[in-house]
């Protein structure tokens, strides 16, 4: 099987290059669905300016499971600019290998399991 | 629009994950069955993309942002929802995983409204617009709005059934951000597919209506 390297090679570094600008230049507003939980909660009217101090009480929702990612919200606690693109470009990588490596496996799978 | 763990009983959150691993398994038949070994880089770079504009939030006033979703691009480049499903759980997985952007519980959830949702409409709707305009280009923005705005209802829908958000108040503030947010979906969408159809025409599906 032929694999397309350079399609790889330049889409990486097209993703590559928009992650590590959205590092530096992504809005710190909350999304449409954090800003509609903000609303709910009284701390937000609907075309007011976001509150950067504003934050969502997780304690009167009704899920209660939680789970601590290693990086959330990519970034580490303390850290500098550097690591925050540093896992930007891990996430954006990882993404691509596991497509990549998923992808191939189940052809690969596949094709040995035909008669 | 991803959904943290929080918003969602945790009960509720496992009937999405049911509907999310049927359509799931479907997705891994299309991989098996349909699509072609030479596609694979393909579908592993846009989910490089999306996961990289993901994270690219842009303000759309009302003190709110937005990012590409990603559902109608992968959908239309590959020529299947199955392809969207595929790319959008993959990186969601990522997301929650190891950067808790979005549940875990709730991701199912969260692959039924970007992924299941997003998919089909930006599927489906492509092939309307594409029937009734043959503009690829106005065709990819208007699928790609409705495969933003749509799965924000849906979700909408859900946290109200969860009792996170009121039903009304809900629908409206979630429609009015996502009618916003749709449009950068939108502009990105029609941009990006019209660059492959001039750069790479080859590797654009069939469906998408562009001669190769």
């Amino acid at each position: 099987m032929k694999v397309n390297y350079q399609l790889i090679a330049v889409g990486a570094a097209l993703a590559l290059v928009v992650g590590v600008a959205a590092v530096f230049l992504a809005s710190s507003d909350p999304d449409g669905l954090d800003s509609t939980a903000l609303i709910t909660q009284g701390q937000k009217e609907l075309t007011a300016p976001a509150n950067p101090d504003a934050e969502i009480d997780e304690a009167i929702l009704p899920g209660s499971f939680a789970y601590s990612a290693p990086f959330p919200d990519y970034t580490l606690e303390g850290a500098g600019k550097l690591t925050d693109v540093a896992l930007m470009a891990g996430g954006i990588l990882v993404a691509l290998a596991v497509v990549l490596g998923l992808g191939f496996g189940i052809k690969a799978f596949s094709r040995a399991g035909a008669p | 629009m991803h959904i943290p763990d929080s918003f969602i009983p945790i009960g509720q959150a496992a009937v999405y994950w049911l509907i999310a691993l049927v359509f799931i398994a479907l997705a891994l038949r299309w991989v098996r069955r349909e699509m072609s070994d030479e596609k694979v880089p393909l579908l592993a770079v846009l989910a490089a993309g999306v996961f990289a504009l993901q994270a690219f939030n842009i303000p759309v006033t009302m003190g709110t942002s937005g990012h590409l979703v990603g559902g109608a691009l992968v959908a239309i480049v590959l020529g299947s929802p199955f392809a969207a499903v595929f790319v959008l759980s993959l990186v969601l997985i990522v997301q929650g995983v190891l950067f808790g952007d979005g549940g875990l519980t709730t991701m199912g959830a969260n692959i039924v409204n970007m992924g299941v949702i997003g998919g089909f409409v930006g599927y489906y709707s492509y092939q309307g617009l594409m029937g009734l305009t043959k503009s690829m280009l106005a065709s990819a923005a208007g699928a790609a709005w409705l495969a933003c705005f749509i799965p924000a209802l849906a979700a909408a829908v859900e946290l109200a059934f969860a009792g996170t958000f009121p039903f009304g108040p809900g629908l409206v503030s979630m429609g009015i951000y996502h009618a916003l947010i749709g449009v950068i979906e939108a502009g990105i969408t029609a941009v990006v597919i019209k660059l492959i159809a001039t750069a790479r025409p080859d590797i654009l599906d069939s469906s998408a209506g562009v001669p190769a």
